[in-house]
């Protein structure tokens, strides 16, 4: 049966599984050559994506996403903070991103994951360097009060491309966040209303009522390719990641501006026409990614 | 504050026996070994199931038994205010004890030496009753993950207020300040293994409060089981059976 040509020195026959574990480099070499993936792939596409806009009821703006199995749980929570000095104007924004055990066999109590704290840089970074989100806008008096927007992702299931996973879900939570209705107590603070139907009792006038959401200026996408020896693989699962060890993340706006450009060492040392491929791979993605969320926004606004 | 209107209606409109609606998903998590998502009204959590595997800490291996680990944490935005720690504080290490000896009991790890189950427990919403919905969720997830157990587990609470005996307490009721019983039981062997209970009660009220909680507990078990078999058929319908 099968691979007793490939496997040379092995006398014996050997099933696919025991091969894929043992010698998962020569596995995944055997796929390569002919362009293609275990999984049934083709070394330039990408897995299923979804999105799915208020999965968290409580939290002001929310949404899971999936890419392949690898699903993030991203909601933001809004509150009304004191801006500071030199930026009275300016509302602000905090990024975290967490990997709890139950998103891995590699990630156990007292063994937290390598990769989140890098995984919550980067977004933050991201996030920021894009300008997707006008600080000014999260302003309500100046000098006084501004919205803080926490961001808080969780990773439910790690199965590869982990950065592109948080930051589409990063961008959903956002473009699904609705401001909480503010009116003024009688300390002269900002607090917030509860939406009820049954009126304002105190008859306090409502700070922002027209202004209930971000409006989002070239929001960024991302693709991750993992390189091996001449081989370019958009959106690495976990076991691809562990077998090739040389990533480039590129993310992008929707204007086409290159926003951020990831490739943090590794063995492959590439030449510029490989990087080149990658934004073409990105672009490429961008639609495709930009499409289903466009889809879920207009999916919601119908409701 | 009135928690039952003179109709006998609660807060969100449920009569004082009535528990709120069920949700459950198996296979959620498809790193996990095992997985599942339980759903009682608001309060959502997820659980993962990784095991049997080899112990992390040589020390603690146990040559005649499995050794089995919880960690319970809560997601910042699963409360009302974003929280600031979600695990690590007093609250979530007490739960994780319990659930892990919940289910240690259920556990047949004579089967399983020198190996290490590890159920990690998550709140993605929490309106009340977080300890029964981490229990509920954790068996389907240990049923998913095709660990050996001696019955299901399952879980619910009652308080009193208002003099009536309520069933399945949400955030409001719970901290309104009466009793809050938590129960948990292995339905087919018919025996509690999990009480709690905290606040004042008189003895023959206890007793009511508890019976109805562990009603409770079994139309969790029946939904429960209903939820097991819709999974095995759609296995046997993916293996071509």
């Amino acid at each position: 049966m099968g691979l007793s040509n490939v496997v040379g020195d092995l006398s014996l026959e050997m099933e696919v599984d025991a091969f894929r574990r043992l010698f998962p480099l020569r596995f995944y070499e055997r796929h390569l050559s002919e362009s293609i993936r275990p999984d049934g792939r083709t070394l330039k596409s990408a897995r299923d994506t979804s999105v799915a806009l208020g999965a968290v009821a409580s939290a002001d703006g929310s949404a899971l996403t999936k890419i392949g199995s690898t699903t993030m749980l991203a909601a933001a929570k809004m509150e009304v903070m004191t801006p500071s000095a030199d930026a009275p104007d300016e509302g602000s924004i905090a990024v975290e991103y967490y990997m709890p055990s139950i998103c891995s066999p590699l990630v156990r109590p007292g063994r937290p994951a390598e990769i989140a704290p890098v995984i919550s840089k980067q977004l933050y970074d991201t996030i920021l360097s894009s300008g997707m989100i006008d600080l000014k806008e999260l302003s309500l008096i100046s000098g006084k009060a501004a919205w803080m927007v926490y961001l808080d992702i969780y990773c439910l299931d790690a199965d590869g491309a982990l950065f592109d996973a948080a930051l589409l879900s990063a961008v959903a939570a956002f473009s699904h966040l609705r401001f909480p209705v503010v009116s003024l107590n009688d300390e002269g603070r900002l607090v917030m209303v509860p939406e009820e139907g049954n009126g304002d009792k105190s008859g306090k006038e409502v700070v922002n009522k027209e202004k209930r959401k971000l409006s989002l200026s070239s929001p960024p996408f991302s693709l991750t390719c993992a390189l091996h020896k001449n081989y370019i693989l958009a959106d690495p699962t976990s076991e691809e990641e562990a077998v090739m060890e040389t990533f480039v993340t590129v993310v992008l706006n929707s204007s086409g501006h290159l926003v951020s450009l990831y490739k943090p060492g590794g063995p492959v040392l590439t030449q510029t026409s490989v990087i080149q491929d990658c934004i073409a791979l990105t672009r490429q993605r961008m639609k495709e990614v930009q499409e289903i969320l466009d889809e879920s926004i207009s999916g919601m606004e119908i409701d | 504050m009135e928690y039952v209107s003179p109709e006998g209606l609660r807060i969100d409109g449920r009569r004082p026996m009535e528990m709120r609606k069920l949700h459950a998903e198996m296979g959620v998590v498809a790193k996990a070994d095992g997985s599942a998502v339980f759903v009682m009204g608001n309060t959502k959590v997820i659980a993962a199931v990784y095991g049997p595997r080899e112990v992390q800490n040589r020390s603690q291996q146990m040559s005649d038994q499995a050794l089995v680990r919880c960690e319970y944490s809560m997601a910042n935005f699963s409360t009302g205010d974003r929280m600031r720690k979600g695990k690590g504080d007093r609250r979530s290490t007490e739960i994780s004890l319990v659930v892990r000896q919940t289910m240690e009991a259920c556990i047949l790890t004579h089967l399983m030496p020198r190996s290490q189950i590890d159920i990690y427990v998550q709140v993605l919403q929490a309106d009340g009753g977080t300890r029964c919905a981490c229990i509920n969720a954790a068996t389907l997830a240990l049923a998913d993950a095709a660990i050996p157990m001696r019955d299901l587990v399952t879980s619910c609470s009652a308080g009193y207020l208002n003099s009536t005996p309520l069933l399945d307490l949400n955030y409001v009721e719970d901290s309104a300040g009466g009793p809050d019983v938590t129960v948990g039981i292995l339905p087919k062997m018919d025996k509690v293994t999990l009480l709690q209970m905290d606040s004042k009660l008189p003895i023959d009220t206890f007793d009511n409060v508890m019976q109805l909680a562990i009603e409770g507990c079994k139309a969790v078990a029946t939904y429960i089981r209903e939820v097991l078999l819709e999974n095995t058929k759609q296995l046997e319908y993916h293996r071509g059976v």
